[in-house]
């Protein structure tokens, strides 16, 4: 089945990167965060590196790209990958493709979605489909234009995905905070004068007589730059009317054909500020409806995001009609391959099929592979 | 019928565990030979009992090899990832006390809480080209306190298996997540618990392992164990 994916795949225009089953460990648990760890089949070598059975694609073609990365590519890929599931198999399979450096954002991220679609109709032609769609960018434009201080706005967008997260934020900034102040005396006074030379300079003394040395961790500047913005923070509060433009944002969910309207009726609200987001958000819809997709059966969800770092643009999830787990999701990853050692920023977008969630059809099923 | 019962092999939570069975009515009568691991109870001979070390203990009730054992709720907890579904503490015994926590330099003036550390991980990358470290011998609770409660996805886990308060003073890991009865180990270190760093308050537990038992012995283990959640 993986060759026939895999060829259909390649007639759309994609080369097929060789990944191994072992894979070095590290790059993904650096990317996606030790949560990872207890998901995947960890082994070492007699070294002592840290290898996994392959626990995705995405993470091994960015590398091969970043190793090579002379020229914009999509890479297709088809195959097994394990990672300890609680009720589903170990091993099961994947599809996808990563489309690496393109810069044009709107024809890659629209081509993207619809490469998806086209991949779950090829080989499950009898479902139904739900798409939602986000993007993260938005929501950043949405807490710049509401002109929160920069440590609030860091800390939304980090949570931006995770409802739970967001409310428990919303509720914690809305309300004063306290800060026991046990700090030593030349400190306490360099952060009240607000003097950040004197106050590395205190932080750097204290490091070096406690034994800490000042070049492997944080560093004094570091320490002195978050004590003032979070004492900037402290007298801060986020305002009521603040907290109901954010949650009336986070509330808008309509189809993708009036997403455009709906986000430009909110930005008007805020007095604008978002003109070039919403601009590159439109132009994607414009091309996403130039590639034969149904733009009125795409939901867009303001609240739709992932809270990993390294997600930039947009998100997408598709689902079996009345199902709730996802059979595919993608999304744009600008971030992801300067975390992987790049040079240069490369702008990525992609996605990845859960094959084996998927009614297969049955001409595609025949052979064993 | 006969149940397995383990005690810790060796120092004061060895000591601690006799003066407890003692105390709850079921004492154990030491090996005559003292390098001896296999040891009786006379008032009830369908126990035996065996010394290994604690955390053996823990994996061995995991594994289903033991039905009974005293050992420390940190190492339960960390044995396997479905400790519940394995094992069951029956009763907290009052002794070996010690909680895990999570430990920053003194020098980081701006964390006091989780809250706090999560601005700082999250940072870290792209200020330091690497994700922050924490050192511990707990990865399965620190990720689950991290992950789990505080939504801390980006930082990454050295194993330590000793000297884990030196860690962020040696370089080798910028927090940690580490055992402390008294804290001088980590005031000597110049390290500080979080406000809300506290993830186990552990102290020494009988646990018994779950699975089919006859009913002669889920009558016994019943009864043993009942002798201890009315002394804890």
């Amino acid at each position: 089945m993986t060759d026939k994916i895999l060829s259909f795949l390649t007639e759309r225009g994609c080369s097929v990167p060789r990944i191994g089953l072992l894979q070095p460990a590290d790059p993904f648990l650096d990317t996606a965060g030790e949560d990872l760890r207890r998901r995947i089949f960890l082994t070492a070598d007699q070294a002592g590196a840290s290898l996994c059975l392959r626990p995705e694609f995405t993470i091994p073609v960015c590398l091969a790209h970043v190793a090579d990365p002379r020229e914009p590519a999509r890479y297709a890929y088809a195959g097994t990958v394990f990672r300890q599931r609680r009720d589903e198999p170990a091993e099961f399979s994947q599809a996808g493709i990563e489309d690496l450096g393109d810069p044009d954002e709107a024809g890659a991220d629209a081509r993207s979605l619809a490469d998806a679609m086209a991949l779950l109709r090829h080989v499950a032609p009898a479902a139904d489909w739900r798409v939602t769609l986000g993007d993260q960018a938005v929501f950043d434009a949405v807490i710049r234009a509401l002109g929160l201080p920069d440590g609030w706005r860091k800390k939304l967008v980090r949570s931006f995905g995770s409802p739970e997260k967001v409310e428990g934020l919303l509720a914690a900034l809305g309300a004063p905070r306290e800060r026991a102040n046990g700090l030593p005396p030349a400190i306490s006074a360099a952060l009240e004068a607000g003097e950040e030379p004197a106050l590395r300079a205190a932080i750097a003394e204290s490091m070096a007589s406690l034994g800490f040395p000042a070049a492997v961790s944080r560093t004094p500047r570091d320490i002195a730059a978050r004590m003032l913005e979070q004492a900037a923070l402290d007298n801060a509060r986020l305002g009521e009317d603040q907290i109901g433009e954010l949650r009336d944002f986070l509330a808008i969910e309509v189809p993708l054909d009036r997403a455009g309207a709906a986000l430009r009726a909110f930005s008007a609200r805020l007095g604008g500020g978002m003109d070039r987001v919403l601009e590159a958000f439109e132009a994607r819809v414009a091309r996403i409806a130039e590639l034969d997709v149904d733009i009125s059966r795409i939901a867009y969800d303001a609240a739709f995001g992932r809270p990993l770092d390294y997600y930039s643009g947009l998100v997408f999830e598709i689902g079996l009609a009345g199902a709730d787990r996802p059979v595919a999701g993608g999304g744009r990853y600008d971030r992801l391959l300067t975390l992987l050692g790049a040079r240069q920023p490369i702008p990525g977008v992609g996605f990845s099929v859960w094959l084996d969630r998927l009614p297969i059809d049955r001409a595609l099923k025949g052979d064993a592979a | 019928m006969s149940l397995t019962l383990a005690l810790p092999s060796k120092g004061r939570l060895r000591e601690q565990a006799l003066e407890k069975m003692a105390a709850a009515g079921f004492p154990v009568t030491e090996p005559s030979d003292s390098r001896s691991y296999r040891a009786r109870m006379e008032a009830e001979p369908g126990i035996e009992v065996a010394f290994l070390s604690a955390s053996e203990i823990a994996r061995e009730l995991a594994s289903g090899n033991l039905d009974l054992g005293v050992t420390g709720e940190d190492l339960v907890r960390e044995a396997v990832a479905d400790w519940q579904a394995r094992m069951q503490v029956e009763a907290r015994l009052g002794f070996g006390q010690a909680d895990v926590i999570v430990a920053v330099p003194q020098v980081w003036y701006d964390v006091d809480t989780m809250a706090d550390l999560e601005d700082v991980a999250a940072e870290f990358r792209s200020r330091h080209g690497r994700r922050l470290r924490i050192a511990t011998k707990y990865w399965r609770m620190t990720q689950e306190f991290f992950s789990r409660t505080h939504g801390i996805q980006v930082y990454r886990i050295v194993e330590s298996l000793g000297a884990t308060e030196g860690a962020p003073a040696s370089g080798q890991a910028d927090v940690i997540v580490d055992i402390t009865s008294t804290g001088s180990t980590l005031r000597a270190n110049n390290l500080k618990v979080l406000d809300d760093g506290l993830i186990l308050p552990s102290q020494a537990c009988l646990v018994s392992s779950t699975g089919e038992r006859s009913p002669a012995d889920a009558a016994l283990l019943a009864r043993f164990a009942g002798a201890f959640a009315a002394t804890a």
